[in-house]
Parts: C-alpha cells; structure tokens; sequence
C-alpha cells in the first residue's frame, strides 16, 4: 500500500475541516444558548454542585423519570437534573443508576434526606452509591487550574518540540494537538446537546493524555522525516521524502492505535460506568490523533516547505 | 554473549523480586475502589481571624483527626491540602451526614461575663474558653437526675476561672457553646477548685445533646471553622462492582493486543507479549511498593499504558523488518532496529510524561492518580520494551542470517527488496557491521 498524500494534500485538509466544523458549530450555539455561556456542557466540578447517585434493581422507563423529576419538584428541589447510566452489574443485582444533579448541598441542610425520602417512594428499595458535592467557589477554582494546566501542558510540549526539532515541525505538531482537542471537544459538544452529557476534571485528563499522544504520533514521523532528511536529502525533493516517511511509519502509526484502542474499547464496553465519558472521550481522541499525525500535521509541513523553495 | 546471559538473569532476578513483592505487600485501594467518602475541608476567615496561618492549621488538623478517630472508623486519613485545606478520607462509614456534621461542627466553649454597654445588658468575653480546658465529662446531676457536662480545667483555665469567678460574686456568669447561651448561673463565691458544671438550663439536656457537647471538648475545639468545600462519597457496592469489572476489562484488552502482536509481527510479537507480561508485574510491583492508591482513574492510566507498552515494541519491530528486508544479517537488523527507534520511543514519551507532570501538579486528587500511573507505566515499558526484548530477541534469535523469514513476517521474496539500507560509520560500527 503506498499513500500519496503530498499530491492529495488539499483533499486532506478539506476532510479535516469536514471533521471538524460540526463540532465546531455546537460549540459556537452552545456557548450562545446555554445559561453558563460554555462551548461545553460543564458538570459539578466547574459549576459547583451536589450529584446524588442511586442504585435501583429496575431498568428506569423516561415515563419514570418525568415522574420523579415533578416529584422531586413539588418536594422543594429546584431544577433538578436526572440522568440514567445503565449497568447491569452482575456482582449485585442493579440494573441501573439514576443520577440526581441540584445545587450545592450545604452541610448540615436536610435537602439530602428529603431527596432520598423522594427516591424511596419511588422506586422499592434503592441504594445511594455516590455522593459527589463541590462548593460554588471551588468549581471555578477547579477550572482556572484546568485552564492553567491545559496551557502549560501546550507550552511545555512546544518548548521540548523547538528543542528536538525545528520550530516549524514544532508549529505543526501543535496545530494538529489543537486539531485534535477541537475534535474531541467538538464531539463531547455535540454529545451534550444530543444526550446531555456533561465535562468534568477527568475530561480534561483525558484531553491532556490525548494530547501527549498526538503529538507522540506526529513525532514518529517527524523523527523519520528528520531521518531521511539526513542520507536522501540529495537525491529526493521535499515531497518525495514526506510522502517515503508516512509509508514508511504508516504501519507502525495504524498498528499502535489499534493497540491501544484495543485497551480502551475493553474498557470502555467492559469498565466500570464512572469511567466511561473519561474513556470516550480518549478513544476519540486517538483515532483522530492517528489521522492528523499521517494526513494533517504532514501535510502542513510539506506546504511550508513548498513556500520557502518557491 | 556473556554479557547477554548476565542481563538475562539480571532480569530474571528482578521480576522475582517483583513477584515477592506482589505476593507479601498489600495493594492500596482507593475509596472509589472500597468504598467510603472523602471531603475537603476548608478554613474559614471570620470577623476575629482575618488570616489562616499554619499554626492555625496545625490545630485543625489535630482536632479534625481526633474527632475522625471518635467515630470508630479504622484507616482514617486526615492531611493537608494546600494553605487553608484538609482532605479527610473515612472509609465505609454507616452514617455520613451525621459524621459531616460532627466533622464541621465548631466547639466554641466560652465564658462570659455582663456588662452594661449604653444602658442594656450585654454579654462580654472573659478570654476563658474551650482551650483552658484539662477534659470533659457526661455525668448526672445528683438533684434531679438532669444530664450534665462536667469540666475539668487545666493549670492556667483553675486560675483564670478562680480570678472571673472571685469578680463575679454575686453576678452571673454565661456560658456560652457555638455561640448559643447554655445557662447563666449566679457566681455565690469564687470557685478555685478548677472544676464546673454546665446544666443545660431550666430543661436540662437531652442525652445526645450532652455526649455530643462532651466529645466536641475532649476532641478539641476547631481553633477556626471549617467547611466542607467537596464531598465524594462512593458506597461499596459501587466500589465492588467498578473493581470486578475493571479486572475483566483489563484481561481482555491484554489478551487481545497479545493475539494481536502474535499474530502480526510472528516470533517477536510473542517476544513482545512475555516483556508485555513482565511489564504488567514489574508494575504491580512498583505500585504496592511506592505504595501508590489505585483509583479507578489509575486502573485506567494502568490499562491504557499496556496500549503504549506495546507501541515502543511496534516501532521497533517495523524498523527492524525494513533493516531484514534491506537485507541485513539478524544481529545487526535487531541492533539498527532498536537504535533508529529509540529517538522516535524516546521523543515521544517525554511528552507524555511532560503532560504527565503537568497534570500531577495541577490536577485534582482523582486526576494525580491518573498521571502518577501513566507516568510510571511509561517510564517502565520504555525498560520492558527496550532492554528486555532486545535482550530476549538477541537471546533467541542469536547471530545468524535469517534462515525462515516467516518468523517475521516477512516472505523470502521481500528480502533485498526494499529502500537500500544506508547508514554513517559510527552507526556501522555501533550496529557490528564489518565491512
């Protein structure tokens, strides 16, 4: 198989942007229509919140859930915001987890007991499995440090590329991590107008970790690039060594995303349900990463080297 | 060759310290993983304390922990956090409202005396409080069988108590707990024997009321009130089931990149799966004996490194194909292979672990666990894939031509078959080629 992506080279950067400009389009309407003015919807770990969390042995019917919602309503909860995860342990019986959002829930408040008298009633005999509570206050703390580490992680990947490589390959590499986290934000935005789905600390985990592996894929075949730089440069243009490095890596690049896919898909269909957005959202990221390695961040680099011969 | 059989029980001896290692430590679980909650606590300013400092901190710590240690829950972890926090982490605790609010409560003891300030009466702070304090006890009033707190003062509390008692003859004297006015009895004479009692006014108290007084003051007053700023409380049955999973999770994707090496790169995928085995123990070892705490994050960053583990042994056995196909003898395919995909290995998983750092010092506990496992998976499967392959490949494969290609792959007719093998003279002599 050989890939001829030099002459392909706008094709390629016209199905990035087909890839791309979905997302993209959530996030400008969710930043405009959501209450918070967020491109994402945003859980309790950047708002500030309380999630009570309750086991029950039943698959939840929407009928069910519309009906505890106007009886959590009428017990004095003000907007609550239910959620079903589906989990069919077989340790225990439990089928399914319904998942209750309100405001922060201050210590000593009897707001929880009320709750959990509400879900009683409801439902014949159901567990409370988590409690999850973060202050108003420390939410924004939480996304400040999330934004700081965002950045840095940047810096200091664009630091140790322009050490390793040239400035210009670093530049690249950087676009196709921006490529990449715009993908995945751009998918998690449309999740959470479709399904409600909601970010949270381990999202942006899981885009920092999707982040060191793009740029970890670009960097193979930059390195290969740097390579055949070194004994061919003479005897091939620009293009030419391009298009012999992503061939050349290709099958290694496609070879260690399924690997590591593998590992993520298990866990994914297999793990534990907390984990399964932070797991979502990492497989969406290496697929993509793998792509914009081959087809994007090359891509880039060849259309600079064109310009500086011309 | 000497030196690869001394490696090679080098090796050896430390996977079986690994497996000692494995067998005898316990592994540290965390609360998502057990059950239990954890809460952050943080100090509050007031009108009086206009700034939290570490002495201030230190006493809070302390009188966290002892009111922790009341609640009769084993392996309870009390620790600070930053400049004004606490993480307190209880593990499997039966009622866990009624432990936050015994965990926030302040245990404001203070005495006051009157004073009359633009003609009304007021109460005024007399600087005897909780902490003049020696202990405290529940017992009965003898009269009417009313439940009484009993306090006991320490050296300075006798003095300060005997001298506010010897100026209040005949007044009253207030007693005042987490602000609220507990009784006012009238001073008859001064009181130097370091003792009093707290009656709980006309109804006295109810007995709940008075143990819980008493254990506020055995446990110490919070010298600041404190609030819990996040809670994460995860029930064990939860816990259980995120375990049980995460295990079958974790053996089917293992198994399935094993099939997946084997059947792809042939003889060194197999080579490759029993490093990827090592480096699945070498790891567990690690983690019990840092010990690091498995969250359900860190199983994840745990699973997902196999994914990466692999990958250092994918770039190298593709660079060594092309060196077979270019027509190079064995040992010098094997050494150029793993010397032209070190860079690549190298460069690549510093970045992962520059995100890594970044992420230990920024994020939040769950978020540590995550990059503190990745962290170490990858520097581990650089081991794995590089010294110990290479060691096994050399080991099994020795220093011959290639006699069956297929071990790699590869089809007698690929051989010679490719870019043309170019290489500098100090990578000819690096590689052993003697030309």
């Amino acid at each position: 198989m050989k890939l001829d992506i030099v002459k392909n080279r706008f094709i390629f950067l016209a199905l990035s942007a087909i890839l791309l400009l979905p997302g993209i389009a959530a996030m400008i309407y969710s930043t405009i229509t959501y209450p918070t003015h967020t491109p994402l919807k945003v859980g309790i770990d950047y708002t500030g919140g309380t999630t009570l969390q309750y086991g029950v042995k039943e698959e939840i019917s929407n009928n069910k859930l519309a009906d505890v919602r106007s009886a959590l309503e009428k017990g004095g909860i003000d907007n609550p915001y239910l959620q079903i995860i589906h989990v069919n342990s077989q340790e225990n019986d439990l089928k399914s987890i319904l998942s209750i959002r309100t405001k922060f829930i201050t210590e000593g408040s009897s707001e929880q007991d009320n709750i959990t008298n509400i879900v009683n009633s409801e439902f014949s005999d159901p567990q409370l499995v988590q409690v999850a509570s973060v202050g108003p206050t420390l939410g924004m703390e939480l996304f400040k440090n999330s934004m700081i580490a965002l950045s840095l992680a940047l810096l200091g990947i664009i630091a140790y590329l322009t050490f390793r490589f040239q400035f210009d390959y670093a530049l690249a590499a950087i676009l196709g991590l921006v490529h990449d986290a715009l993908f995945v934000c751009g998918v998690f935005s449309i999740l959470g107008l479709l399904y409600d789905v909601q970010i949270d600390a381990l999202f942006v985990t899981a885009l920092l970790t999707v982040i060191g592996f793009s740029v970890h894929d670009t960097i193979v075949v930059f390195d290969r690039v740097r390579e055949n730089l070194k004994y061919y440069s003479k005897k091939m243009t620009f293009g030419e060594i391009m298009n012999a490095s992503i061939n050349q890596t290709l099958t290694r690049s496609i070879n260690t995303s399924v690997t590591t896919l593998i590992t993520l898909l298990a866990l994914y269909f297999l793990g534990g349900v907390t984990t399964r957005d932070f797991v979502l959202a990492m497989i969406l990221g290496i697929a993509i990463g793998t792509y914009s390695s081959i087809f994007f961040c090359s891509t880039l680099v060849d259309i600079w080297e064109d310009k500086k011969m011309s | 060759m000497k030196n690869k059989l001394m490696l090679f029980w080098a090796i050896v001896a430390i996977i079986i310290t690994c497996i000692v290692i494995i067998c005898t430590k316990p592994t540290k679980l965390g609360l998502d993983l057990v059950g239990g909650s954890r809460l952050v606590l943080e100090a509050q300013t007031s009108d009086t304390v206009a700034q939290i400092t570490p002495d201030m901190m230190s006493s809070l710590q302390f009188a966290i922990e002892n009111r922790v240690n009341k609640l009769g829950v084993s392996e309870t972890v009390v620790q600070r956090a930053g400049d004004k926090r606490l993480v307190v982490e209880i593990p499997d605790v039966s009622d866990l409202n009624q432990a936050k609010a015994y965990i926030g409560e302040t245990a404001e003891l203070d005495f006051r005396k009157p004073v009359m300030k633009d003609g009304e009466a007021e109460w005024e702070a007399t600087g005897l409080t909780g902490k003049d304090l020696a202990k405290a006890n529940l017992s009965t009033n003898s009269q009417n069988g009313q439940w009484v707190v009993d306090l006991e003062f320490n050296g300075t509390g006798t003095k300060k108590f005997a001298d506010l008692t010897k100026q209040l003859v005949g007044q009253p004297m207030a007693i005042f707990f987490n602000g609220e006015l507990q009784s006012a009895p009238v001073i008859r004479e001064a009181i130097t024997g370091g003792r009093a009692q707290i009656s709980g006014g006309d109804n006295g108290f109810v007995y709940d009321e008075a143990k819980k007084m008493v254990d506020l003051l055995n446990a110490g007053a919070l010298p600041v009130p404190a609030k819990i700023i996040e809670e994460n409380t995860v029930g064990p049955t939860l816990g259980a089931d995120s375990i049980a999973k995460s295990k079958i999770a974790g053996a089917i994707g293992l198994g399935f990149v094993m099939i997946f090496m084997a059947l792809y790169y042939r003889a060194p995928g197999l080579i490759a799966d029993v490093a990827l085995i090592l480096y699945g123990i070498m790891l567990f070892a690690l983690f019990k004996a840092i010990p690091i705490t498995l969250t359900l994050a860190g199983i994840a960053g745990f699973i997902l490194s196999i994914g990466m583990a692999v990958d250092a042994n994918i770039l190298i056995f593709e660079r060594t194909k092309e060196e077979l196909k270019a027509g190079r003898t064995l040992f010098t395919a094997i050494n150029s292979g793993f010397d032209r995909a070190f860079t690549s290995i190298f460069d690549s998983n510093m970045t992962t672990i520059i995100t890594c750092i970044i992420l230990f010092c920024c994020g939040t506990s769950v978020v540590k666990g995550f990059a503190l496992t990745l962290a170490i998976g990858v520097i581990v499967s650089m081991f794995s894939a590089i010294t110990i392959t290479k060691n096994f490949m050399h080991l099994v494969f020795g220093a011959g031509k290639l006699t069956h290609p297929a071990l790699f792959g590869l089809k007698a007719s690929d051989i010679n078959d490719s870019y043309q093998a170019v290489e500098t003279k100090r990578e000819k002599a690096k590689f052993g080629i003697l030309d």
